[in-house]
């Protein structure tokens, strides 16, 4: 059995209060001492990780709005996961999931042309280009070419063959679970007290970016999950970035979460006044108002946005237009490829541009932001490599960088589960 | 907009000819493939002449949104959206075409890149 950080279950969390009360009270939970680089040097726990935490953990992959009318598919190669699902918009308006596998010999219904792919079923039907199996988007089977040429043909049986799917705040989760230990609802009760209530569907404009890293998912995960390297690595797109505070952690294992402060930065003439733009306008302004009320709970007026981990692979940076002008959320995703291949997701999303002004504002924070993740991902592939030389086997982790220590210990609950 | 302000807009903005020419295209992709390639010299003559008119431009660009402007505005909000880009490397990077220490942005792919900002 998989339990918390107090020894209960996991399935038995209830929506205690998260919040962790001091940076001693950090230390004693969690401990201090280094943390290991195994899991992330050998490949046989990568097969593990696949085994216990990717197959058996609910997995965002997808946003309701990516798929907002009747017959709207994506498709969503998972390599992690040996499969590559296909999530619908069923005739019912239910968001399900399948496995993208015809079940007449195995042929891909819908034909990838990326990492994901995005149709609309015809009459809401998806039809298997191979021999013309055509499915509903329920995963019924509708019809087969020359059905009385087969001996024996059970269509009832041949349904594409479903995955576990549920909805939470508008993003869209799976389940490799034939019939998951927990409901997608319990597996993050914890995390709703913190995330629940934002509206996160208000923001449809997206500007997404991906690369595939040469690096264990983990390394990427990690160097996203921490405030320490700020004033260093981003000294160029930050510049006089001052005041930064990592603070109010908050433990709902296995996820956990944490708040940004930061004084302020040197803003440019050009970036002042494309804020401006945003700033003045009541549809990108900052809205800490809509914020959680376990977030900031204070009010303190730096507040950048609030950064969790939510268990095994994504965050979701919760600003409300506070920190980077107009975005309300952006969210970063690891996918894990191979034990030393990622492909690494990252998306701002703000609330859609009114005007031809607010949108060159927003694509101008979208770069600004974009040129930082660039000076991030910069790191990722030579520290993999560092680690990989075994010319060290631990990590050293400051107070700051507690959410690589509380992901790292979950990992290990699972893989010894 | 009437033919009038229409023709006023061209005439008072003919002198970015040629920023439109080199810097002016739809979609991110496009206009990155340019940025990559230029020089701080380039970066500077933007900045020079964007930067003192950009509260115009925005201003000019406030009224549709980016499918329904006009026809004479296209130019000038291609460039804009180039500028918002560009802007970063003269006032941040000190011209330097790449963000520096920092991953090959070649290697970053903008999902939304090829479509139309």
């Amino acid at each position: 059995m998989i339990t918390n950080d107090t020894g209960d279950s996991i399935s038995e969390q209830k929506s205690a209060s998260p919040r962790i009360s001091s940076t001693q009270e950090l230390r004693d939970r969690f401990g201090v001492a280094p943390v290991s680089t195994e899991s992330i040097c050998n490949p046989a726990i990568y097969d593990l990780e696949k085994e216990k935490i990717f197959r058996k953990t609910w997995l965002k992959v997808a946003t309701t709005w990516e798929i907002p009318e009747i017959g709207d598919c994506k498709v969503k190669d998972l390599p992690v996961l040996d499969t590559s699902l296909v999530i619908t918009r069923g005739r019912d308006g239910k968001i399900r999931a399948f496995h993208n596998v015809c079940t007449h010999r195995g042929n891909k219904i819908i034909p990838e042309t990326d990492t994901e792919t995005y149709v609309r079923a015809r009459a809401n039907v998806l039809t298997c280009r191979f021999h013309g199996w055509v499915f509903s988007t329920d995963g019924t089977l509708k019809s087969v070419p020359a059905q009385d040429h087969f001996g024996e043909l059970d269509t009832a049986c041949a349904r594409l063959r479903e995955v576990a799917c549920d909805v939470w705040q508008d993003f869209v989760f799976i389940n490799m679970e034939p019939e998951p230990s927990q409901t997608l609802a319990d597996y993050l009760d914890g995390l709703s007290v913190v995330f629940g209530g934002y509206p996160y569907a208000e923001s449809t404009q997206a500007y997404r970016y991906s690369t595939v890293l040469d690096c264990n998912w983990k390394v990427a995960l990690y160097a996203f999950s921490e405030g320490y390297h700020v004033p260093t690595i981003h000294a160029g797109s930050l510049p006089g970035f001052r005041g930064a505070d990592h603070a109010e952690f908050k433990v709902m294992s296995p996820h956990a979460s944490s708040t940004i402060f930061a004084g302020g930065m040197d803003t440019t003439p050009a970036t002042s006044a494309f804020a401006a733009v945003l700033h003045g306008s009541a549809a990108h302004r900052p809205r800490p108002d809509q914020l959680p009320k376990a977030i900031n709970p204070t009010g303190r007026p730096d507040f950048q946005f609030e950064l969790p981990t939510i268990f095994p692979n994504l965050i979701i940076h919760l600003g409300a237009g506070c920190g980077y002008p107009g975005l309300s959320f952006f969210t970063h995703q690891f996918w894990p490829m191979a034990h030393g291949k990622t492909l690494w997701e990252g998306t701002n999303y703000f609330r859609p541009p009114a005007t031809a002004a607010e949108k060159a504002a927003q694509i101008h924070v979208s770069a600004l932001h974009r040129n930082a993740w660039l000076e991030d991902t910069a790191t990722m592939e030579d520290t993999f490599k560092g680690l990989m030389s075994g010319a060290i086997t631990e990590m050293q982790l400051m107070d700051q960088e507690f959410l690589i220590r509380h992901i790292s210990q979950n990992i290990d609950k699972y893989i010894n589960a | 907009m009437d033919k009038t302000s229409s023709d006023a807009i061209t005439s008072r903005f003919s002198d970015l000819s040629p920023l439109l020419e080199k810097w002016a295209f739809p979609a991110e992709n496009q206009r990155s493939a340019v940025r990559w390639g230029a020089s701080a010299s380039e970066f500077e003559e933007f900045y020079s002449k964007m930067m003192p008119r950009l509260g115009e431009f925005l201003e000019l660009l406030s009224h549709n949104p980016p499918n329904k402007l006009p026809p004479e505005l296209h130019g000038i909000y291609q460039l804009v959206c180039a500028f918002a880009e560009a802007a970063p490397h003269h006032e941040l990077y000190k011209g330097s075409a790449e963000v520096p220490h920092s991953f090959d942005p070649r290697r970053f792919r903008a999902l939304h890149g090829n479509d139309p900002s």
